[in-house]
């Protein structure tokens, strides 16, 4: 028996165009918490993926407890007992929590030994006792569409738990939840790990790993740049092998100096497709110089009041003032020349069209105007010429320059064709949505210098975070939302994260 | 070794990336005729020979014997005849699909506008220098009143217009035949009466060379119009709107275009096209309306504008090929005696085969990657 409970040797992935994992070769021992780290786009979830049967490498071999296997689906990784939790859970939305765990697995038992049912009751129970052993308490008659993200997160814990799982593997688990519930659920996987399970966590989080990880992979572009033990290594020395250069965690901000209200919402009410008030009479003003962020995890109604102040979405009660007009029964394009830029928190679905160039996509918002457009028809050379002047102002990088189809650009780069698109329409006020999500960090320096500059032009800006951190080191004022309602308007100084982190689960003071 | 070399001349058959668009319809095509022979092999007949009938049924090669004032000349101006409501009826789902919609009521739609055509124009006894734009104009107008119909209901009622264009189908086809049967029959062919010639859009039996040819305007209109189509999609404001909206309608909607405005608009420039398919098929190849049946030829032209890769050029290639198949076919089936369902199988092999294109696509990329990977390890 080897002391190595997971073996991926050599390991090499190639998808069309790039190596996903080059040649990559990790040991994991039982009962460690073995972080896998680095940027996005590395290869972590990819090597992860292998071993839970996602994907089959091109090359190398995984070996399990000694044996070496040949992993083609996820259910016989489950056999092998291998669980993941993935970023985005898989679980039935309308379905209970009990029915969501057993899917599958269900026990089946016999009316009179003859015909079979789902044993419920044995299902629920034994749920009960799995949660009541690791601290991951849930209701287990409750619907997944009523519980919150982090239940649901521990309902996928339990979920793998329940098929007997050796080997645990977390893709990204902190990404959606708040300061208070990621110190609960680092300590889950303490206990998981001090149960003998063997953890996998696989983040881009720096202090995660400090904290929990006995040991850390670091990845860059595919490619295992070091194996280190966690507890002789600084996080400042994680962060460069990560990055691969030197990097900084200060932003440098000048003081602000805000000017007059840009925008100004009034009890604004959003009513979702199911007919629910998923924004509940917000109200705030922006001011010019002033970054205004909103706080709040994610689902809170923070999405639909960018999308209503863009005109993408209706409301059904309130106003929206912009420079004093009210704006509320305009159409997007009317909005858009009236002065808003919006940097959607999907840039993929929405923000870009894919098939398009990049040329093409950089004049989206201005190929209807002249001299884009000249008696209904487009002038190429003036959408070619403008797109070479933002490429290289905006450093955006492809692989082919005005022609390139942005589908194949990078993350980082799209959002800066975005970015760059916003900016140029010189609006006062600009939506940013999610801004540096899934990008890494040196882009994410990039964009965030890039929104303190427009606010020192003089530029109202709205920005909507689920990272707390970047909410914290960039934004002038912080309006915390929970369940459609504003429930504090503060100025960042006066607000420490912790508290933040209060207001986003609800929690009201009185004061 | 010899896996890598054949690897190698697998990707050389189809040159560089910028001719794939072509290189891969053709390879595909060769492939679905070797299979085609195959089973004419199997049939116990001359693969061969079958092809080569098929040509000559259709005048791109020669026959053995010509009745009087006919030649080859005739057969191949007979094809271009037969051709020209393909091409409509392909650049109208093509338009349709560009705009993301998939219009599949294109039979419908021709009906429409052929039949406008024939009871307004087609029985007026007006003079043709009058009678022949007004068909056309019935026929655009006709198919864009359907067309804009199915884009108004998905705009307004948000109903699919694969569903509404369906029903528009089966109401058109019965209720039209309710008309033919009761007002228009020609007791004799069971079909409606025939148009009178100064409206038909293809000259029958014009006298040249001793020969008598059947000369189709609607061919030229057609060539002119596909072309018309590209810098339309190429170059315009709206062909760039229809694009967007078809591509990403979200991101259209985000960028400020009227996504509904636009989805009619295309339903109606799709419907126009399809209404020119129906006059030159019902009053141009055809000069009167057999009642019940809808055109096949419109839901062959979805197939046709995929093989043609809903390019104008694409289309007028996909459309030429597929007619070469039906017309030769009769020819086919009497010479060498394959059956003309034999055709239908080809086409079919043809379209099955066309719908690959994305994965040979796929294929020649990977093997690409793997050849530059091993080729850097080497290097390493």
């Amino acid at each position: 028996m080897s002391e190595y409970i997971v073996e991926m040797k050599n390991i090499t992935k190639r998808f069309p165009g790039v190596v996903a994992n080059d040649d990559i070769t990790i040991q994991i021992k039982k009962g460690e918490i073995y972080s896998i780290l680095g940027e996005n786009g590395a290869g972590k979830s990819t090597l992860m993926s292998m071993l839970f049967g996602m994907y089959e490498p091109d090359q190398g071999e995984i070996w399990i407890r000694g044996e070496k296997v040949n992993i083609k689906s996820p259910n016989q990784a489950t056999k092998l007992n291998i669980g993941m939790v993935h970023q985005h859970f898989k679980l039935v939305r309308n379905y209970t929590v009990t029915e969501n765990i057993i899917l599958g697995i269900e026990p089946i038992k016999r009316y009179g030994g003859l015909f079979p049912y789902v044993n419920l009751n044995q299902a629920a129970k034994d749920i009960a006792k799995l949660s009541k052993r690791y601290g991951l308490e849930v209701d287990p008659n409750k619907k997944i569409e009523d519980i919150n993200v982090s239940l649901q997160q521990r309902v996928e814990i339990i979920k793998m738990l329940y098929r007997e799982a050796e080997i645990l593997i977390f893709d990204e688990p902190t990404a959606v939840l708040t300061p208070q519930e990621v110190e609960f659920l680092l300590k889950i996987i303490e206990e998981l790990r001090n149960g003998g399970k063997t953890i996998i966590l696989i983040t881009h989080k720096l202090e995660e790993v400090k904290k929990v990880a006995d040991r850390c992979a670091i990845l860059n572009k595919g490619r295992l740049v070091s194996v280190l033990d966690v507890k002789d290594t600084s996080t400042k020395t994680m962060a460069n092998l990560m990055v691969g250069r030197e990097v900084s965690f200060e932003v440098a901000k000048k003081p602000s100096t805000f000017g007059e209200v840009v925008l100004k919402v009034e009890n604004l009410w959003i009513r979702n497709q199911d007919n629910f008030d998923i924004v509940k009479g917000v109200s705030f003003n922006i001011r010019k110089g002033e970054i205004f962020a909103i706080a709040g995890v994610s689902g809170n109604g923070q999405i639909e009041i960018a999308d209503a102040i863009a005109g993408l979405r209706k409301i059904s009660q309130g106003n929206i003032y912009l420079n004093g007009k009210n704006i509320k029964d305009l159409t997007i394009r009317d909005r858009i020349e009236m002065g808003i830029s919006y940097i959607p928190e999907d840039r993929q679905d929405v923000g870009l069209i894919l098939d398009f160039s990049l040329a093409e996509n950089l004049s989206l918002k201005d190929y209807y105007k002249k001299p884009f457009n000249e008696n209904g028809f487009l002038n190429r050379k003036v959408i070619n010429d403008y797109g070479a002047q933002l490429i290289e102002k905006y450093d955006i990088r492809s692989g082919q320059g005005i022609k390139t189809q942005v589908r194949s650009m990078s993350g980082g780069n799209q959002q800066k064709a975005i970015i760059g698109r916003e900016i140029e329409l010189e609006s006062s006020l600009m939506i940013f949505v999610q801004p540096t999500r899934g990008l890494d960090i040196g882009a994410i320096e990039n964009i965030q210098k890039m929104i303190l500059e427009e606010r020192d032009k003089g530029k109202a800006i709205l920005l909507i975070s689920l990272e707390l951190d970047e909410i914290m080191s960039i934004s002038d004022t912080i309006g915390v939302i929970y369940n459609g309602e504003i429930l504090k308007i503060q100025a960042t100084q006066s607000l420490s994260i912790n508290e933040v982190g209060e207001f986003m689960m609800g929690v009201k003071y009185d004061d | 070794m010899i896996r890598a070399k054949m690897n190698k001349a697998f990707l050389k058959i189809f040159g560089k990336e910028e001719w794939y668009l072509v290189t891969i319809p053709v390879f595909l095509i060769l492939l679905s005729f070797i299979v085609a022979a195959i089973i004419i092999i199997f049939l116990g007949k001359n693969p061969f020979l079958a092809f080569y009938n098929l040509l000559q049924g259709s005048g791109l090669a020669p026959k053995p014997a010509y009745g009087g004032h006919k030649s080859m000349l005739t057969d191949f101006l007979s094809l271009l005849n037969y051709m020209t409501p393909m091409i409509f009826a392909s650049l109208s789902v093509a338009i349709a699909l560009k705009g993301g919609l998939f219009n599949i009521g294109v039979s419908g739609q021709m009906l429409f506008g052929g039949f406008f055509a024939t009871i307004l124009v087609g029985y007026s006894g007006l003079d043709w220098a009058i009678a022949k734009p007004l068909v056309l104009i019935v026929g655009i107008i006709g198919g864009a009143i359907i067309g804009g119909l199915i884009g108004l209901l998905k705009h307004k009622f948000n109903i699919n217009e694969v569903v509404s264009s369906i029903m528009f189908n089966y109401i058109i086809q019965y209720v039209f035949s309710f008309f033919i049967h009761g007002y228009y029959i020609d007791p004799v062919s069971r079909q409606s009466k025939y148009i009178s010639d100064a409206s038909r859009l293809t000259l029958v039996n014009v006298q040249m060379f001793n020969l008598k040819m059947d000369l189709s305007i609607g061919f030229i209109i057609a060539i002119i119009l596909a072309i018309a189509v590209k810098v339309f999609l190429d170059k315009s404001r709206l062909g760039f709107e229809i694009k967007a909206v078809g591509a990403n309608h979200k991101g259209a909607n985000y960028a400020g275009i009227n996504v509904g405005r636009t989805r009619v608009l295309t339903m109606l420039i799709s419907g126009a096209f399809a209404g020119l398919a129906g006059v030159t098929y019902y009053l141009g190849y055809f000069a009167s309306i057999q009642p019940r049946v809808l055109p096949s030829m419109g839901f062959d032209a979805i197939a046709v504008a995929l093989l043609g890769n809903l390019h104008s050029y694409g289309i007028i290639a996909a459309s030429f090929i597929i007619s070469i198949i039906d017309k030769g076919s009769t020819y086919m089936s009497s010479k060498a005696g394959v059956r003309q369902e034999i055709a239908s199988v080809i086409t079919a092999l043809i379209l099955l085969f066309s719908a690959c294109s994305v994965y040979v696509q796929h294929k020649i990329q990977s093997k690409k990657d793997n050849l530059e990977y091993k080729a850097r390890k080497e290097i390493k």
